[in-house]
Formats: C-alpha cells, structure tokens, sequence
C-alpha cells in the first residue's frame, strides 16, 4: 500500500482528493494545517506528500523547508496561487512538482506515480533509458534515436541527462542552470532558451505539441514521458538523482 | 480733458510744447525765406496749427493759433516788430486767421480725439473679448482671473485690482509702481442666481479715479466674470453627474456580464450533475463520460473567467504590470495547448514556428492568458473538425502571433468593438463569451508595448494578431560551452 499525506485547510478538497486517490488503491491520510501535516508525516511516514500553500498556521513553503530538513519524500504542491514567484519558491524549497488548482485529478496522479517511481527506482548507475525509440546511454553519454546517434554537444547533452534522470519532475530554470553550467549561474535562463531549442530539433520534437520536453513557462521544464521499464533490471540507488532544486 | 485715457493724451508739457513749437518753426521758416509776405506766413501759420493740433491736442491748438496770431503780428504786420497794426486790411486777415485757426484746430482735434474714442472702444471690446475667451478656453479659474487682473491693471493705470471668489479662489495683482494708492472701488461679482465673490480695483492715487466710462466697463468685466463662474460651476456638476451615470452604467454592464459568464457554466454544471442523478436516468458508459467532459470543460471555462476578472480588476487598479523575461513563444504556445487541450478536441490545432524565431521579452504567464482568450473565442467561433492555425514569424522588430479560425468571421465595422469590455459577438448558438477576454488580451499585449489587431483569414474565418517585443538578451546570446568532452 502507498500512503499519501494530504495536507489542506479545505475540507472540500481533503474530501475529492480522499475519493479519488482512494479509488487508486492509495492510502491516503489527511491533515488540515501546517503542524499537523508535520506532526503526521513524522508519525507516519508516508510515500508522498499533497501540500497546500494557503495553510492557516504555516505557508507551505515553510513546511516544505522543515520536511527537507529530515527527509527527502517526494512533495507535489497543489496551490490556488498560480504566480511563477510562488511556484519557483515552492520548487527552490524541495518541492518535486507543483500543480495549480483548480486541477485535473489525472494529471495529479500523473505526477503522483512520476514522483512514487523516481523515488521507487533510483536510477541504476549504468543503465539505458528508453523513451519509445529515443534511447540515453548514462554511461557512455550517448544518445540514439531508433537506429541513429544524435550528435550533441555537451551543454545539450547535459541538459537532456538532467532531465532524463528526472522524469517527469519541474526543474526550474535555477536548477538546470546550475546543473549543467555550474554554481556561477541560474539566472542566465536566455541561455536555456538557445540550448532547450536546439536540443529539442535534434530530437525532432516540437516546443508547441511536446514529446519529450515540457514547459512550464517563466519557470522550467519537465521531462514528460516515462522511463519505458525493462523488467529485471535491479534497481539501485545513485545519488545526485534525488536533488532537491537548487541552494537554499 | 477727462475723457482721455491718461496713457493715450499728451501730458501738460507735451501740449504747451507743440503749441509753441509748431508755430515758432512757422514763423521762423517764413523768415528764413525773407518773405515779408503777410499771405505765405499765414499759410505756414494755419499748417503749424492744424500739426499742433493733431499731435499735441486741442490744447496745443489753441496755443499754437494764438502765438501764430501775434508772431503775425509782430513779425510780418506793418509797423513791424511791433504788436499794432497799422493797415486795416491787415487787422482783418490776422482776426481772419485767428478765427479759422481755432476752428481747424478745434475739427483737427475733434478727430484726433474720436480717434482715440475708438482705439479705446476696441480696445476694451478686445478686453471683453478676451475675458470670454479665457473663461470659454477651461483653464483653471486661478488663472484666467490672474490673466484678467494683470490686463485691467495695465488698461485701467491701477495700483492694485483683487479678485476674491466665494469660494475661496482669489487673485490680487499689484502695480509695479510705488505710488500710494487711490480709493477702492469694490463690484460684487452677482449672477441672477447669486454672489460668487468681489472685484476690488485701486487706481494710483496721482491718476484720479476712475471715469464713469471705466467704471463701467470694470463693472462689464466683473458681471461677465460672474457669470463664467457660475457657469464653471453648473459645467462641473454636469460633468460629475455624468461620470457618476457613466461609472454606474459601467457597473451595470460589469455585474450583467459577470452574472451571465459566471452563472452559464454553473447552470451548465449543475444540469449535467443533476442529469446523472435524476431518477429513472438511464446512461450508456459512453454518455456519463460525455456529460462529465462537460463538466469539466465549463470548470475550465470559469477559471478562464477568473482569471480574466481578476485582470480586469488588475487593470482598474493600475496594477496590470508585466514581470517580463526573454520568452520562447512556442513554449508558451505549447503549454496553453497542453492546458486547453479539452477544450480544443473538437477542432485540429496547427502550428508554424519559425525554427530562427528569436524569444520575445513578456510575461509568460499574462501572455499565456492573452494565448487562452484568442483560442478559447476561436474555439466558440469554430465549426466541428476545422482547423484553428497558430503561427509566430519575426515582423520587424517584434515577434508576431497569428491565430486564424475556420469560422465566420468578423465584420469589419466589429473590428474595433471586439476589444472593447463587455462586448459580446452575437455566437448565432454558439457558446457565449466572456465579453472580456479580447479586452483583457488588449490591456495585456498593450501593457507590454504591443499591439493587437485583429482582421480576416484567407478562408474567411477570423485572424487575431498581436506583437510582442523582441528581447535585448536572449535571440542571439550563446551561453558558454561546458568544459567537459563532447558526446557523441
């Protein structure tokens, strides 16, 4: 059973998120404030964590600091607040993605069973990863698609390894800069723009209808499909895979 | 003499100085040209006279007739340099001349001074003329009093001349001169329907008072002051009257569009849910599918709604700023799509990108909201399974978002209206507007140093274009390579 922490002042909302996470066989307790969520995710240490920002005692993205402070469950923030400051905050605090009310319970649940499987399957230290017929090469930093090597250079490269190890999860502009460029930048996100384009022709795909890299815009990008799983493979952790975003 | 504005007549040694003048250089020219000719003197005389008069006044006349008289008499009269006269048909033409002199003297000034009659006349009709126009010309009262002090002290030779208004406007101008004052004359300034304050006038003590004519035309003044005040005041109680029905109309149409956009989704909402419920309700899996789409989608249109009334507001409060940063407009395109992709399953999306399209500088998140409006009105607009085409090309120094629909079209005479609050297109049954989003879109794109505009696509549907500025950083900046070897 998956437990899932639901921490939000609106009893309407506890109560449509209760149905309908329960309805998928998750486990799901709930919390109407900031110490309480806290309280019942030390107590009871769930598998994910649905955080509002409006909370009565504490703002959300002051839970989301304290969380981090000991534990590193995946947070999906669920917030009526749709300002880009406020959802850079919360993904800059540790948040792992950020969903705006109102809001589609199955995309919530696609980013619920993204975050559930990063932390799941961290990734192996040497794998492959598909995606379709888009294949990563980790290790040897090689990239194919179908049958033939996309050239890249190692800033696009780069790029594409941060994203593909995180899939699914928001990465904002700060944090890939950093990333890939190092700890001098994260505000340069004009270099994002040039580097994301020409990493998206190469992979033929299309900024307007997305195959591969998604944008939330004025805050970042998501790598959006899954990982295509190969049955078998064991699963270890590396470490690096579950970052929080950026310094604090 | 007190007819004569003081500044337009000649002074008491200006007067005494022609008259004496005039006639000595006529005399003194007939002796220079050694004529002891009674006739010729006397010609010159009669010219010294009638100059004398009409430069110097009728003072100057007189005088200028009676020194010619005995400088005749002296000077060119037998026996001469003596005042008698010896010859009797002498005595006749000096009385002769004297006679005439007075009298072309007295019609040479006459005219001189029906002349300056008249100067006076237009110049105080341009006084009046002037303080018509002031008060017509709706600058502030302060001023236009102040104009009208400054032009009575200069015509009037006044010391001082106040204006005080009932309520509370006042002006004083005073006479760069250090004369003492003369006594205050004080003119109510009084309409028919009431007082509205004083005029108060001072002439310098050395210039006498005001001649009943002056006196007059200041009361002419202050009566006209009086009634361009009042008028003043009816105008601001008109245009108040008016801003208030304006703002209370605007109110009206405000509440109306917010009860229709907000209260048609939720009646939409509330039938589909009850529908289900409703007893003896029988539902293929398909149709509760179908109606909960529905649903949904009228949620997303109230949020749509929301958003824009919160913008609304925004603009009203002045408070509609963007927060820009270099912007890939594709990606903003892409994720508008990715968010109304329900509500565009009915039509085909297509999209032409420039590859080399350099990133505009806005504010994603508003942008995307103009990018929700123009696809949500192409969507009301646009027949099942045609194609909505979005398109985004570099256009001089801006990037150009192009979004055309399959559907009707927009008269060219609506063109203008469809950005204006509260206009709503007639849908001919298709699903009402917002009345708002075109507007709110235009607020936005303006706020960014765009515009917007909107025309007709080559199929006959509508074409809705805005501009957006190119960023300074970003279109060309490469960042730096990474230091690490390169993959393959």
């Amino acid at each position: 059973m998956t437990d899932v922490l639901v921490v939000d002042d609106e009893p309407q909302i506890r109560r449509a998120l209760r149905r309908a996470l329960e309805a998928q066989d998750y486990e799901v307790i709930v919390a109407e404030n900031g110490e309480e969520g806290l309280a019942r995710a030390a107590a009871g240490e769930p598998d994910l964590v649905v955080l509002d920002l409006g909370l009565p005692d504490l703002d959300g993205t002051e839970v989301i600091r304290r969380l981090r402070s000991w534990t590193d469950v995946p947070v999906i923030v669920l917030s009526v607040r749709d300002g880009r400051s406020d959802k850079i905050d919360a993904l800059d605090a540790g948040a792992d993605d950020y969903v705006t009310k109102p809001f589609d319970v199955e995309e919530l649940l696609a980013r619920m069973r993204a975050a559930l499987r990063r932390r799941a399957e961290e990734r192996p230290p040497e794998p492959k990863l598909r995606f379709g017929e888009l294949e990563v090469d980790l290790a040897r930093r090689r990239v194919l698609q179908g049958e033939h090597p996309v050239h890249l250079t190692p800033n696009e490269y780069g790029l594409l390894e941060a994203m593909v190890t995180n899939p699914g999860k928001l990465l904002t502009h700060a944090w890939l800069l950093r990333k890939v460029w190092g700890r001098g930048y994260g505000t340069e996100s004009h270099y994002l723009h040039v580097y994301v384009r020409q990493l998206r022709q190469k992979l033929g795909d299309d900024a307007a209808m997305p195959r591969y890299i998604v944008t939330e815009p004025g805050v970042g990008y998501r790598w959006g499909p899954d990982p295509d799983r190969e049955p078998g493979q064991p699963s270890s952790s590396m470490s690096g895979s579950s970052d929080s975003h950026g310094v604090r | 003499m007190k007819r004569f504005l003081a500044s337009r007549s000649a002074s008491g040694v200006g007067v005494v100085a022609m008259g004496v003048l005039a006639p000595a250089g006529a005399v003194a020219i007939a002796l220079a040209l050694g004529s002891r000719n009674l006739a010729a003197a006397t010609s010159l005389c009669l010219l010294a006279v009638v100059v004398a008069a009409a430069v110097g006044g009728r003072g100057s006349g007189v005088l200028a007739a009676f020194l010619s008289f005995l400088g005749l008499n002296y000077f060119f009269t037998e026996p001469h340099h003596t005042l008698s006269v010896r010859n009797a048909g002498d005595v006749v033409a000096l009385i002769a001349f004297l006679l005439s002199a007075l009298v072309v003297g007295a019609l040479v000034s006459a005219v001189r001074a029906e002349r300056a009659r008249a100067e006076r006349r237009a110049t105080e009709a341009q006084l009046l003329n002037r303080t018509t126009e002031r008060f017509i010309s709706r600058e502030p009262l302060a001023l236009v009093l102040e104009g009208l002090a400054e032009a009575l002290v200069t015509l009037f030779g006044l010391a001082r001349c106040e204006f005080v208004t009932a309520h509370g406007v006042g002006t004083a101008i005073d006479a760069l001169r250090d004369e003492p004052p003369g006594p205050a004359v004080t003119f109510p300034l009084e309409t028919r329907s009431g007082s509205f304050g004083t005029l108060t006038v001072e002439r310098a003590a050395d210039r006498g008072p005001l001649s009943p004519s002056e006196l007059a035309l200041v009361r002419a003044v202050a009566s006209q002051t009086a009634l361009a005040i009042e008028r003043a005041a009816l105008d601001d109680q008109v245009r108040m009257a008016r801003l208030e029905a304006e703002s209370s109309e605007l109110r009206a149409a405000i509440l109306a569009s917010v009860t229709h956009d907000l209260r048609t989704p939720l009646a939409s909402i509330k039938a589909s849910a009850s529908g289900l419920l409703a007893e003896g309700a029988h539902y293929t899996e398909d149709e509760v599918r179908d109606v909960l789409r529905t649903v949904i989608e009228d949620a997303d249109h109230l949020n749509l709604v929301l958003a824009n009334l919160l913008d609304l507001a925004r603009t009203r409060a002045g408070e509609l700023i963007p927060s820009t940063q270099p912007i890939l407009i594709e990606e903003v395109i892409g994720a508008v799509l990715q968010r109304m992709a329900r509500r565009l399953d009915r039509v085909s999306i297509r999209t032409t990108i420039r590859p080399d399209l350099p990133a505009a500088e806005a504010d994603p998140v508003q942008i995307g909201q103009v990018l929700a409006n123009i696809l949500e009105n192409a969507a009301r607009f646009s027949p099942d399974g045609s194609t909505i085409e979005i398109s985004a090309a570099r256009w001089r120094s801006s990037v150009q978002v192009r979004v055309t629909d399959q559907g009707p079209g927009i008269p060219t005479e609506d063109r203008e209206r469809v950005f204006e609050e509260f206009y709503r297109r007639d849908a001919g049954g298709a699903r009402g507007g917002t009345g708002l989003g075109l507007a709110i879109s235009r607020a936005i794109v303006h706020a960014h140093g765009g515009t917007i505009s909107v025309g007709s696509a080559p199929t006959g549907g509508a074409a809705l274009t805005f501009q957006l500025p190119i960023a300074e950083r970003g279109s060309t900046a490469v960042a730096p390579a990474r230091s690490s070897e390169a993959a393959t």
